[in-house]
């Protein structure tokens, strides 16, 4: 049973966890002000992307998904880690990391 | 290769100019203020000057003598329009300059040290010093010049010291009024003097006075005899200035405002003769006509300011007037034709007058600057040196025989009287007539000039108080009603006193007392040949006296035989009329003036004797005798009195018409000035304002309101879209999520259709 329904697992499944990944990473960058939290909701949306890959890369058989999807990774990983650098430069300029009240440029 | 003589004439000229030199830059710091400096360099040109006339009038005494040196001093070259233009500087030296260098050294340097006395403790003492040198320089040029142009130049410095001269006491309103009166008054005469040159010179290209004459000679002046007569009236204007002849006699009488020194070295002895002076150097230019105009104005001013000397109270007033009026004898002989005697009475008038204005100045110091003749009176005791000298100028003046005046006065009107008998009698008797009136006059108010200064009782404490407070010798501590010790002057103004009072007998110019053609100057000065051709008129009026002159002429010669011709006759008669007695006159009418003034000798002499007499007799009863009360007589006569008084109201009638005249012209000129001229002007100014208004509008509405609207529209662009920068991450990911959604939303749309 258990085996069938794994086996029914499908396209639409691994799509409907992406999207699901994707609207709550995408619900964190809007509505948080903590920066960490914003690039947490980034990751998400990364990794939505990168179910997204798989999938299709895993239904179509060929191997780009799969690359890209690496590519993806090793780019989240850069981009971690200057995000988190900035970040913690924001933090010894602004004393915090709330994103709505860093805004001395908008005027 | 200069004559000796002309070197040292020219060190006389330079000598007073060094004085100048010094003392006007240095007199500060001289001991004394420097008087010594120019007593000393006017002595050293005394002494020159002396040397000059020595060798000239002692040594040659010869009618003709001169010497002349010249040197072109500017060369223009051709000029366009003028000609060859070329001025000569030159000094000449003939019998009359040594004459005149002599005088108006000695009288320089006689005033210079009087001056020393009378000036002592002014202010300005080394001031006035310098300014007597420049004076006596320019003096000195004039008389040495021997062209147009330099004695023009000379004679505008003379003005420039008199200038100054008057004004010394320029604290002084009424000085300062007095020296701008003389140098205006006189600018209009120099004028008419520059006219006269400029009209010589348009014909001849040559300012010096023997080419001009050689000219006239030769016939070389192309115009009319009109020009040539408005030539010789012209130059003559420059004598009515300077001379102080009427109409421009008004500002002698106001020039009595500078020191007394000054009154007797400029404005008597030597600056007011140089227009006699002048007038002689041009002499033989002068037509009949011209010296018709001359002979009246001279007669008049000198019948005219007599009048007015009459009545006047300031002592130096009377002298001032008195001078105008012997100028007026001087003039009215040089136009009578009477050359030598009117320069004789120039001579012989310098020093008797000078006399009488230093002896003026000797009383005023002593008196502590009383002028007025009212407040004097008993002064021959307290001051007999004075008096004595004082009373020599004064018979010298009034003519009384004996005196240098009365030979000099008398050929002048003996030549008046043959001048009017030879025009052919009528009017030109007003000329001999104005001459004794004058004469009359002249005897009246210097006796009582003498009576009211020495003699009666002292009336110093007469003077009203009131009139104390302008008086500048509150200082010296008067005691009640201003009653001063008055005492003789210092020798250094006594000693100038006695020298011109001995220059004022008769021994020294004539060995004969009652006629001056036997002396040394009538010899030496003779009356020159004229210049101008004799006009048919002249022609007539010989010939019609032809007869009359003959009738003389045998009466005075009786072997005569030779009476063809009237002109050789002349000839004849002038040349037998005394040992070496005259030149030879070829002109017809110059003859017969010179012989008919020989013939009117002694008229004149018991004419103007009788004159004499009549008027100091008539001092003596108004003023010794009082048989006549003045006071009384010049109420009777109230109007002439206070039209004497009032000096004819010249300077009323002058102050109504000309310069009130100039004073509306000027008017009319400042308001076409200020409403034509600033109103084009401003006009102008206005249109560019207008204009620069509206090309201002121009640039602020349109210009700037194009760049503002530009900017405007920016600005609130920028202000729409910055809402939308907020800065916040957040904002624009929600924007770009919308955007995708309705760019899908768009997709999807597509595909539906």
């Amino acid at each position: 049973m258990l085996t069938e329904q794994l086996l029914s697992i499908g396209v639409n499944h691994f799509l409907t966890i992406s999207v699901i990944l994707f609207g709550l990473g995408m619900f964190a960058v809007m509505t948080r002000k903590n920066a960490i939290v914003i690039l947490m909701g980034v990751e998400l949306i990364l990794n939505a992307a990168n179910i997204n890959f798989l999938t299709f890369s895993k239904y179509n058989g060929g191997m780009e998904g799969v690359m890209f999807s690496l590519f993806v990774i090793v780019l989240a990983a850069a981009e971690a880690a200057i995000a988190l650098a900035i970040v913690i430069n924001i933090f010894k300029t602004f004393k915090t990391v709330d994103v709505s009240s860093v805004d001395t440029m908008k005027e | 290769m200069m004559h000796s003589l002309i070197q040292l004439s020219i060190a006389v000229l330079l000598l007073p100019l060094l004085s100048f030199v010094v003392l006007i830059f240095f007199n500060r710091r001289l001991p004394r203020g420097g008087d010594f400096v120019g007593v000393g360099l006017l002595g050293t040109t005394l002494a020159i000057a002396l040397y000059i006339f020595w060798t000239v009038i002692v040594q040659h005494y010869d009618p003709a003598f001169r010497l002349a040196w010249d040197f072109t001093w500017l060369d223009f070259g051709n000029v366009p329009g003028v000609g060859p233009l070329q001025v000569k500087m030159g000094i000449v030296i003939d019998n009359l300059t040594a004459i005149m260098l002599a005088m108006v050294s000695l009288i320089s340097f006689l005033v210079h040290l009087y001056s020393t006395g009378y000036m002592k403790g002014e202010t300005y003492y080394g001031r006035f010093f310098a300014y007597l040198g420049i004076f006596t320089f320019s003096m000195f040029g004039i008389v040495l010049s021997d062209n147009l142009f330099s004695i023009y130049m000379f004679w505008e410095l003379v003005g420039l010291s008199s200038y100054l001269l008057i004004g010394f006491y320029f604290h002084k309103d009424s000085a300062a009024d007095a020296q701008k009166k003389a140098f205006l008054t006189n600018r209009v005469g120099d004028i008419g003097m520059w006219l006269g040159i400029l009209i010589l010179y348009s014909q001849f290209h040559t300012f010096g006075y023997q080419e001009i004459f050689a000219h006239i000679k030769n016939g070389d002046f192309h115009m009319s005899q009109a020009w040539l007569t408005a030539a010789g009236v012209l130059l003559f204007m420059g004598c009515v200035g300077k001379s102080a002849q009427f109409p421009l006699h008004v500002w002698l009488p106001d020039a009595m405002e500078g020191p007394t020194p000054v009154s007797a070295l400029i404005h008597a002895a030597t600056m007011v003769a140089a227009g006699v002076y002048f007038m002689a150097r041009i002499f033989v230019l002068l037509t009949p006509e011209a010296q018709h105009v001359i002979a009246f104005i001279g007669a008049f001013t000198a019948f005219m300011s007599a009048t007015i000397a009459i009545t006047q109270h300031d002592i130096k007033r009377v002298l001032a007037y008195s001078t105008v009026s012997q100028l007026g004898y001087m003039v009215l002989g040089l136009g009578v034709g009477s050359y030598s005697a009117a320069l004789f009475h120039l001579l012989t008038h310098a020093f008797f007058k000078a006399c009488l204005f230093l002896g003026s100045g000797a009383i005023i110091h002593a008196m502590h600057h009383e002028q007025d003749m009212r407040w004097m009176g008993g002064l021959y005791k307290k001051m007999p040196w004075t008096f004595v000298t004082f009373s020599i100028a004064t018979l010298a003046l009034a003519g009384l025989p004996l005196t240098s005046g009365f030979l000099s006065k008398d050929a002048i009107l003996a030549g008046a009287l043959g001048f009017a008998q030879v025009e052919g009698g009528g009017i030109f008797y007003l000329v001999p007539v104005f001459g004794f009136a004058a004469a009359v006059m002249t005897a009246f108010y210097m006796g009582r000039q003498v009576w009211l200064v020495f003699f009666g009782e002292s009336r110093t404490h007469l003077k009203p108080a009131e009139e104390h407070g302008h008086d500048a010798h509150a200082a010296h501590g008067h005691d009640d009603h201003g009653h001063h010790e008055v005492h003789e002057v210092s020798w250094n103004m006594r000693l100038p006193l006695v020298i011109l009072a001995t220059l004022s007998v008769f021994i020294v110019f004539s060995p004969d007392p009652l006629d001056g053609g036997k002396g040394w100057f009538m010899h030496l000065v003779q009356t020159p040949a004229t210049v101008v051709a004799s006009t048919e008129a002249a022609h007539e009026g010989a010939k019609l006296h032809a007869p009359e002159a003959g009738k003389l002429l045998a009466e005075a010669h009786t072997d005569t035989q030779h009476v063809e011709a009237a002109p050789a006759a002349h000839a004849e008669a002038a040349s037998n009329e005394g040992e070496g007695h005259g030149p030879v006159y070829a002109d017809p009418r110059q003859a017969e003036i010179v012989h008919m003034t020989h013939a009117n000798h002694w008229n004149a002499i018991k004419l103007s004797s009788l004159m004499l007499i009549a008027g100091i007799g008539m001092a003596l009863i108004v003023y010794v005798f009082r048989i006549i009360d003045p006071d009384k007589t010049a109420q009777a006569i109230r109007p002439l009195y206070l039209y004497s008084f009032n000096k004819w109201y010249w300077d009323e009638i002058y102050d109504a018409t000309i310069i009130k005249g100039s004073m509306l012209i000027s008017k009319i000129l400042a308001w076409f000035d200020a409403n034509i001229v600033d109103g084009l002007v401003n006009g102008v100014a206005t249109v560019f304002r207008k204009f620069a208004f509206f090309n201002g509008g121009v640039d602020k509405y349109v210009v700037d309101g194009l760049v503002n609207f530009t900017a405007f529209t920016v600005q609130t662009t920028g202000a729409v879209f910055r809402k939308i920068q907020t800065g916040k991450v957040q904002t624009y990911l929600v924007m770009v999520v919308f955007a995708v959604l309705g760019w899908f939303a768009l997709y999807f749309a597509h595909l539906v259709k």
